[in-house]
């Protein structure tokens, strides 16, 4: 038999930084850094194609680690630096280099996985910047693209590696 | 001079006569930018102020009888606004492909059915409502089988007893009949027969269906993640007893299609309906499992064919009976399976066919439009028993196809139109109005190294096999459901500003990037110079659903034409300053020049300042229906390089090369994507794609992408991609579609190529490690 009171309602303050911007906030302890990011702060950016942490589409970095924001709970993020896609960008709006090659490889089609692919190899990069192709692969074997631009995911990826030199 | 035949009303424009500046180059699509900036807004992202959360109540059961609904206690949650059902919102009907559909239906036919609605103040409060939904159900045995369904007399359940409809189609055979069957057979050296089945399969698309809606008392707007704007903005106004004129509907980005979104699908009509009933915008976005159960899925296929031919590969009879699940139902019914049978019928000249496929209503999930939905299965019967066929004359695969290659198409291009009559009887011979099929086949065997077959499969060490195998396939271009037209306009202003208005969406093939590069060669300008209206239905004039790989071929002639029509004004203006008559005029890189002598020319930037400031130059485009003859295809083969572990059954494919003839690629960058992204599809329907059901209950079991098994980046081969293409000068630039169907070719590929590396054929899609080790265990202990 379920309850049929009032909903619980569970808030917290917390803070946190996202995209290099300080944010305060009361949120829903139930909820998950996913959906803060979208509903709260409106960073749309960030994608769910599943909310269990199978399709990869959510990924955004939590302290310099990829991590998949569909089941992590917010207020896991307390005090913590998130970096999502709309973070990506440099000064002046200047493109991230793996924007850039995305976008001259045609690394995407429908474009709904592509800020939690880029996400996913911005890690990769941190860690290796110069991946064999099997590398770049691995990285991105959690993150599922329907439309089937791996190819061209992997090729922009590589490209971004020789122009770090 | 090549009369210009582009399939348009009214008289078609004059060719170009000059060589091409944008059409063929590989531009960048025109919203990589938003994309890769997460700056994209899909459906699910719009917010709206004072926006409620809707949430969808389905059956659990397969097939059942609603005896009561009880939603006084959702009713009594705080935060809850509306609850629609049955009770409350009695014939009330959806249209999905013009099918009348109850929005909330007595008897549950499929698991998933919708049975309530809720709108509330957020998802939790939504949510929690749902749980407080009391239903009763008479849950009844599900039929699931077609084979044991096809023998019951017992009716399917109909959802709408206004509009059964079903049993028109329900058990009856389509047949294509062309010679004489007994005779071909008669005639046969070789008759080969066997039994091929495939899989219920899913579109995975990465973005859940997702829907905002806003009803304001005169106007329903709604984002949508939807293939066709027009068709969802009739079928709502339909549906809500609304003007058409009065519903807006919009997709600017949507998240993977493949045919899942073909036409407004049912959360759009109840997300209207409880914005009307709320007076508040409403968003309702399915969860991945609800993806799976309430989605159009693939057909599943049971298919026996039966070849005879001579001794030196001349093919005297085909015979094939199809059985298809048609579900609890299907597009337009479940006459669509005919698709099985058109390709059969046309992919290889034959005199004596005999083919039948027979839909059956069963009470799995409904089936629709799925990338190449019976294409894919018909292809993957015909091109793996043309590989038993060869090997039975001892005749190499390629050299077989060859021999019996055609090009003539047999049944017309219109099978995407219900069939008049259950049999189609006919030895006619259209001609196609291109076609490069053997061109293909060369290519793309050469490419994988066909003299591999003969010996690859002893080449690796240990428990690996290596083998090589092709297919190939066509389908029918620019058919889709009424009407054909399809319009496009141009408009040009006194400040330079160019406009292309067409009212399709951009599924992520590149629409919004093509069309622009069609408007931008006929105008000689360059496509940044050209502001594309698209995915609104305000503004624009009926655009085809992005889908059967349509719009290039039903839209670019229209926008070719309005272009030209632009260009005409232009040229009437330019003709007095370059003292030329219009006709001798000619545009390219932002000049208008004399044909004759080019360096008379004019810079369109002054052309432009001569236009009316309070009349823009407006160019139409409409597009006209297909012909009776020729006959329109895209045509492609693929070939693949697999290597089998034969201790493991692990089938890694190593390579595809594949060749397909779309016509002229507009822009060969996004073309090649489509054909990975058909090969992804393809790649999971050949090896580990499945929807599998409980035998007792009728449930899916595997709604999720954890145990529904997609291609991930490990699981892609190689490709490479070879776009071979004709004039056809039916078409804008001679392009045709180039998205939908390049999945067609890779299972039966794969499949022949699994048989050259250990020797057995497998026939039951997808092929996976257990069935291999299976097959293996018994072969080696037969002999």
């Amino acid at each position: 038999m379920v309850s049929t009171e009032n909903l619980p309602k569970h808030k917290k303050e917390m803070s946190l930084t996202v995209n290099g911007k300080k944010v305060k906030a009361k949120i829903d302890c139930r909820m998950t850094l996913a959906e803060f990011l979208r509903e709260e702060l409106e960073l749309t950016g960030t994608k769910v194609g599943c909310n269990r942490a199978e399709c990869g589409s959510c990924t955004v970095m939590m302290n310099g680690k990829p991590v998949l924001s569909c089941t992590i709970l917010a207020v896991e993020a307390q005090d913590g630096e998130v970096l999502t896609i709309e973070g990506l960008k440099g000064e002046e709006g200047k493109l991230h280099p793996l924007q850039e090659t995305f976008i001259e490889e045609d690394a995407l089609q429908c474009g709904y996985c592509t800020p939690g692919i880029i996400m996913s190899i911005i890690a990769l990069l941190d860690r290796n910047a110069h991946p064999t192709e099997a590398d770049v692969k691995g990285a991105i074997d959690g993150n599922l693209c329907r439309c089937g631009s791996f190819p061209n995911i992997i090729k922009a990826t590589l490209k971004v590696s020789e122009k770090n030199g | 001079m090549v009369e210009s035949k582009l399939l348009v009303k009214g008289v078609p424009p004059p060719a170009l006569e000059r060589e091409f500046t944008i059409v063929g180059r590989p531009l960048n699509r025109r919203d990589a930018l938003e994309k890769v900036t997460g700056q994209a807004k899909y459906s699910g992202d719009i917010k709206l102020p004072n926006m409620l959360c809707g949430k969808i109540l389905r059956c659990p059961h397969p097939r059942a009888r609603i005896r009561r609904i009880e939603t006084r206690r959702a009713e009594a949650l705080p935060g809850v606004k509306a609850i629609l059902t049955k009770d409350n919102a009695e014939g009330w009907r959806t249209y999905w492909y013009n099918v009348p559909q109850l929005a909330f239906a007595e008897c549950i036919t499929h698991e998933g059915q919708e049975v309530a609605a809720v709108a509330a103040e957020d998802i939790t409060i939504a949510q929690k409502a749902l749980d407080l939904i009391d239903v009763e159900y008479e849950v009844l045995p599900p039929m699931l089988d077609v084979e044991e369904t096809l023998e019951t007399s017992l009716l399917p359940l109909v959802a709408d007893e206004e509009y059964p409809g079903r049993e028109i189609y329900d058990r009856k055979p389509y047949v294509i009949k062309r010679g004489d069957i007994d005779k071909g057979f008669a005639e046969a050296d070789v008759i080969v027969e066997d039994t091929y089945t495939t899989q219920a399969s899913y579109h995975g698309t990465i973005q859940t269906r997702a829907c905002v809606a806003s009803w304001d008392n005169e106007t329903l707007t709604v984002w949508d993640a939807i293939q066709g704007v027009w068709n969802s903005k009739e079928a709502l106004g339909h549906s809500m007893g609304i003007a058409p004129e009065k519903v807006r509907v919009i997709v600017k980005y949507i998240g993977g299609g493949f045919g899942s979104k073909a036409w407004s699908h049912r959360i759009s009509f109840y997300a209207a309906k409880l914005s009307i009933v709320t007076g508040r915008p409403v968003r309702i976005e399915r969860t991945r499992g609800e993806e799976f159960l309430a989605h159009p899925r693939r057909w599943d296929c049971k298919m026996y064919i039966k070849i005879g031919t001579k001794r030196d590969g001349t093919l005297t009879a085909i015979y094939e009976r199809a059985l298809v699940n048609a579900g609890a139902a299907a597009l337009e019914t479940n006459y669509y399976a005919m698709q099985i049978i058109w390709h059969t019928s046309n992919l290889h000249g034959c005199p004596n066919v005999y083919l039948e496929q027979i839909g059956v209503f069963t009470n799995l999930q409904i089936n629709g439009p799925t990338r190449s939905p019976l294409n894919m299965p018909a292809i993957f019967g015909l091109e793996s028993h043309m590989d038993r066929v060869a090997e039975a004359i001892g005749m190499d695969p390629l050299e077989f196809r060859l021999k019996n290659y055609t090009n003539y198409c047999t049944v017309g291009s219109d099978a995407g139109e219900v069939p008049n009559a259950a049999l189609i009887e006919n030895d006619a011979k259209i001609p196609y109005s291109s076609k490069t099929l053997d061109e293909c086949m060369k290519l793309v065997t050469k490419a994988i190294g066909w003299e591999k077959r003969k010996s690859c499969q002893i080449a690796p060490a240990g428990s690996r096999r290596r083998g090589v195998g092709m297919a190939s396939y066509l389908t029918f271009q620019g058919v889709g459901l009424h009407p054909y037209t399809a319009y496009a306009d141009v408009e040009i202003k006194h400040d330079g500003t160019i406009t292309l208005f067409i009212g399709v969406v951009d599924i992520g093939g590149g629409q919004g990037t093509i069309f622009p590069m069609i408007a931008a060669e006929e105008l000689g300008v360059n496509p940044d110079d050209i502001t594309v209206v698209f995915g609104d239905t305000k503004d624009t004039r009926y655009g085809p659903s992005c889908h059967v790989s349509r719009v290039t071929s039903e839209l670019g002639p229209a926008v070719l034409q309005a272009a030209a029509e632009a260009r005409r004004h232009l040229f009437e203006i330019a003709a007095p300053i370059l003292g030329a008559k219009a006709e001798e005029l000619q545009s390219k890189y932002g000049q208008v020049y004399v044909k004759s002598g080019p360096w008379r020319s004019v810079p369109l930037k002054t052309v432009y300042n001569k236009i009316d400031p309070e009349e823009p130059i407006r160019g139409g485009g409409a597009r006209a229906p297909n012909p009776n003859s020729p006959a329109f295809s895209i045509f492609g083969a693929q070939a693949a390089e697999v290597e089998v572990d034969i201790e493991t059954g692990r089938v890694d494919v190593l390579r595809i090369a594949a060749a397909h003839d779309f016509g002229r690629a507009i822009n060969p960058k996004l073309c090649v994507s489509q054909v990975q992204g058909g090969i992804e599809f393809g790649v999971g329907f050949a090896l580990s794609e499945e929807g599998l059901y409980d035998p007792k209950t009728g449930k899916l079991l595997n709604k999720n992408l954890h145990q529904y098994k997609m291609p991930t980046s490990l699981d892609m081969p190689q490709i490479d991609t070879f776009l071979v293409g004709a004039e056809d000068p039916y078409f804008a630039y001679s392009a045709k579609g180039a998205g939908e169907n390049t999945n067609a070719p890779t299972p039966a590929a794969i499949r022949n190529a699994i048989y050259n590396a250990i020797g057995i054929w497998f026939n039951d899609l997808p092929i996976t490690p257990d069935k291999i080790l299976k097959a293996i265990h018994e072969k080696r202990k037969g002999g």
